[in-house]
Formats: structure tokens, C-alpha cells, sequence
């Protein structure tokens, strides 16, 4: 019983000295991480919607299963357009997306704050020539193609799931936000 | 027992060479495949094992004579846990570029076997500085290892290296993944080996001890 006993202390102490350390290293490291989120947060949405004064949150929504946030876009007290922060289903992982869209509707440009997807395949959705294909589309539009297009999403060769994991996170969060912010006019 | 003094800089050469952990010793083949899809994430992973590397020995060699052998294994995953956790908390708090690129994988650290290995082999059994020679050694390795496949699967599978275009002809995507990782690894071991044969006359015997590779 002896031994067992020694084993134990010496294990106890090695484990009490490693959570010391670690929670000195936390408590030092958190609240710069913390910070660092909450500015490039800050960034992304100023980036996506540069013409606003103000984005604030306005509604949290729940998008394929993940929590998600309205802000409301505005540029010298009138709403100019909404930014959605929204998820989607990719290939490997849930894809963080932020769409920025405009009062008719129509996207105005996305973000993608993080992804798990297949490097050098997946992973491609964070090229600009794929991001910008989103702009001025409306949710009409916004379907997945595999040949060369215009008026719909081409796809990634090679990545045809995380294309249309970011495409529906997109398309469902303009439809999320005509369901909570619905059309000027329209017979609720 | 008698701790002989090892010649500090062979402790690199054999790191490097001899028993690179790759190339000649086949551990830690799982991040040598996974993250090598370009030089840039080989090298950020070849450097955070490198210090956790160092950093685990140092210690392990230092606690030599209070860690009881019974309980040596939990032992040394604590401490390497520890190192890697420190490690990740600083990365997602100053390094946010690099913590986007490797945050998945700086975690799976804990559960590479060149680690553990040495800190068993060699670490709780010599001096502090042969110590922290040895894994920085091993380390080099493992980084110049990890580097070298990105480098070659970067080249063909995408056409740039280090995000710079030089091949201009259609790269060949399966290099990029998996498949075309163990590839490399397989040719760039077979190559390493036969340099090692031809130029340096034979081989100085693969790896330190049996265990499997991870």
C-alpha cells in the first residue's frame, strides 16, 4: 500500500505544478486572446460594411443548428443594410461565415472567419475570386454550379461540398433575415 | 550508473541525420502527412515542436531523479501537455495568423511519439544540457523533415513555394492530400537513405528501441 501511496503523491504533485503553471500562462494569455477576437470581429464587420457608423447587434437567430447574430448597418441614423453572422456545412467542418447584405436583399459581400476544410482543397473557399462571386446576388442565385457562371456560384474544382457549405450558409442567411426583417410593404 | 558525456554536437548531427525522426526512425508520420501541404504550415509546425521538444527534455531531465519510474509515463504526457498547452494559449494570443493556419493540430503535439521517446531514451537518463541538445537536435530534424515534404508537395501539388508561383503547368492535386503525402514521405525516405549509403557508407541502424509510430 505503500507504494501505491508514493505513486499517488508523486502524480499529485507533478499535476498540481503543471495547473499552476498553466493557469499563470491563462490568465496572462486570455484576455489578450479575448481582446484580439473582439477586434477582428470588430474588423470583419467594418471591412463588410464600410460605409456604416454604426454595427450593432441587433437579433440572435439559430442558423443550421448554430447560433448566429443580425447586425443592423447604419450610416448616420438610417439602416443602409444588415450584416448576418452565419454557419454552414462544409465538408469537414461548420464554416463561420459573415454576410453583409443590402436593404433589397442582395448580398454585398461575404467574410469567412473560420473553417476545419481539407487544406489545399477545401480550404480554397477563402480565395478572393471565390468570395467575390457573392456580390449582387440575391437568394435567387445562390446555388452551386460546376461550369464556368455568372449569374449562380462556380464551384471549387475539387471542393464541390465546401462550395455549397458556404453557399447555403450564405443563402440561408439572407433568408433568416427577410424572415426576421421582412421586406418594407409586405403583409405580415 | 555512469551518465557518459556525449558529444554535443554529434547529439545535432544524429537529430538531423542519423536518426532524424522521419526519415530514418518513422515516428510522427501523422503531422508529417497532415500539416505538410505547404512549406509555410511545415515550418510552423516544425518550430512549435521544436521548442516543446527542447522544453519537455529540459524538464524531464531536470525531474530525472523525482519522477518515480512507476508512474514515468503519465509523468511525461503531463508535462508535454503542459508545454503544448502553454503553447497554444500563446499562439491564440499573439500569433493569430499562425494560430488560424495550425490551431487544429498544435493540440495533436501532445500525442506525437519522437516526443515521448526521447524524453524515455534519453532525456531521464542524461544531463540537462545533452538533454536540451538532444531534442533541439531532434527538433531540427523533425522541422528540416517537415519543411523539406512541404516544399515537394507545395511544388507539385499547387505550383508555388512558400505561396510563391513557379511551376506554371497544371499541378497535381492528389500531392496535396494524403495519398500524395505518404508518397513523399516513402520516396523522400528511400532517397534519404540511399544518399546516407552511397556517400556516407551504410546505414547506422533506424531508430531507438521498438515502438510504434504515431
Amino acid at each position: 500500500m505503500g507504494d501505491v501511496f508514493k505513486i499517488t503523491v508523486n502524480l499529485a504533485l507533478i499535476c498540481a505544478l503543471a495547473g499552476i503553471i498553466l493557469s499563470a500562462v491563462w490568465a496572462k494569455t486570455d484576455p489578450v486572446r479575448v481582446q484580439a477576437e473582439a477586434h477582428e470581429r470588430e474588423l470583419a464587420l467594418k471591412g463588410l460594411a464600410p460605409a456604416a457608423d454604426s454595427i450593432l447587434p441587433v437579433k440572435d437567430v439559430v442558423i443550421n443548428g448554430k447560433d448566429g447574430v443580425i447586425y443592423e448597418a447604419k450610416a448616420g441614423g438610417k439602416t443602409i443594410g444588415y450584416v448576418v453572422s452565419s454557419t454552414g456545412r462544409g465538408y469537414s467542418s461548420f464554416i463561420k461565415l459573415l454576410v453583409a447584405v443590402d436593404m433589397d436583399y442582395k448580398v454585398t459581400g461575404i467574410d469567412i472567419l473560420g473553417h476545419g476544410e481539407t487544406p489545399g482543397l477545401g480550404d480554397q473557399i477563402e480565395q478572393p475570386w471565390f468570395k467575390a462571386q457573392f456580390a449582387g446576388k440575391g437568394a435567387d442565385n445562390l446555388t452551386v454550379v460546376k461550369t464556368e457562371t455568372t449569374t449562380d456560384i462556380q464551384a471549387i474544382s475539387g471542393a464541390t461540398i465546401s462550395s455549397r457549405g458556404v453557399t447555403k450558409g450564405v443563402k440561408d442567411a439572407v433568408e433568416k433575415l427577410k424572415e426576421i426583417v421582412p421586406p418594407a410593404g409586405a403583409n405580415n | 550508473m555512469d551518465e557518459k558525456k556525449p558529444n554535443l554536437l554529434k547529439l545535432i548531427k544524429n537529430g538531423i541525420f542519423s536518426e532524424n525522426p522521419v526519415f530514418k526512425l518513422a515516428l510522427s508520420l501523422c503531422p508529417a502527412v497532415a500539416v505538410t501541404t505547404s512549406v509555410k504550415n511545415g515550418f510552423l509546425m516544425g518550430v512549435a515542436v521544436l521548442f516543446v521538444m527542447t522544453m519537455v527534455n529540459i524538464t524531464v531531465s531536470i525531474f530525472r531523479g523525482v519522477i518515480n519510474p512507476k508512474v514515468r509515463i503519465p509523468a511525461y504526457i503531463l508535462i508535454i501537455a503542459t508545454y503544448v498547452s502553454m503553447t497554444d494559449m500563446v499562439m491564440a494570443a499573439y500569433s493569430r495568423t499562425a494560430y488560424k493556419e495550425m490551431g487544429l493540430y498544435i493540440q495533436l503535439i501532445v500525442v506525437f511519439a519522437i516526443i515521448i521517446s526521447r524524453a524515455e531514451l534519453f532525456a531521464s537518463k542524461n544531463k540537462v544540457v545533452p538533454s536540451a541538445v538532444d531534442g533541439f537536435g531532434m527538433g531540427l530534424g523533425f522541422l528540416g523533415a517537415l519543411v523539406l515534404v512541404g516544399a515537394v508537395r507545395e511544388l507539385i501539388g499547387k505550383g508555388t513555394l512558400a505561396g510563391v508561383h513557379i511551376l506554371g503547368a497544371n499541378p497535381l492535386l492528389i500531392m496535396v492530400l494524403p495519398t500524395g503525402g505518404f508518397f513523399v514521405i516513402g520516396l523522400l525516405m528511400g532517397l534519404f537513405n540511399w544518399i546516407e549509403d552511397k556517400y556516407f557508407g551504410g546505414t547506422s541502424g533506424g531508430g531507438g528501441g521498438s515502438h510504434g509510430g504515431h
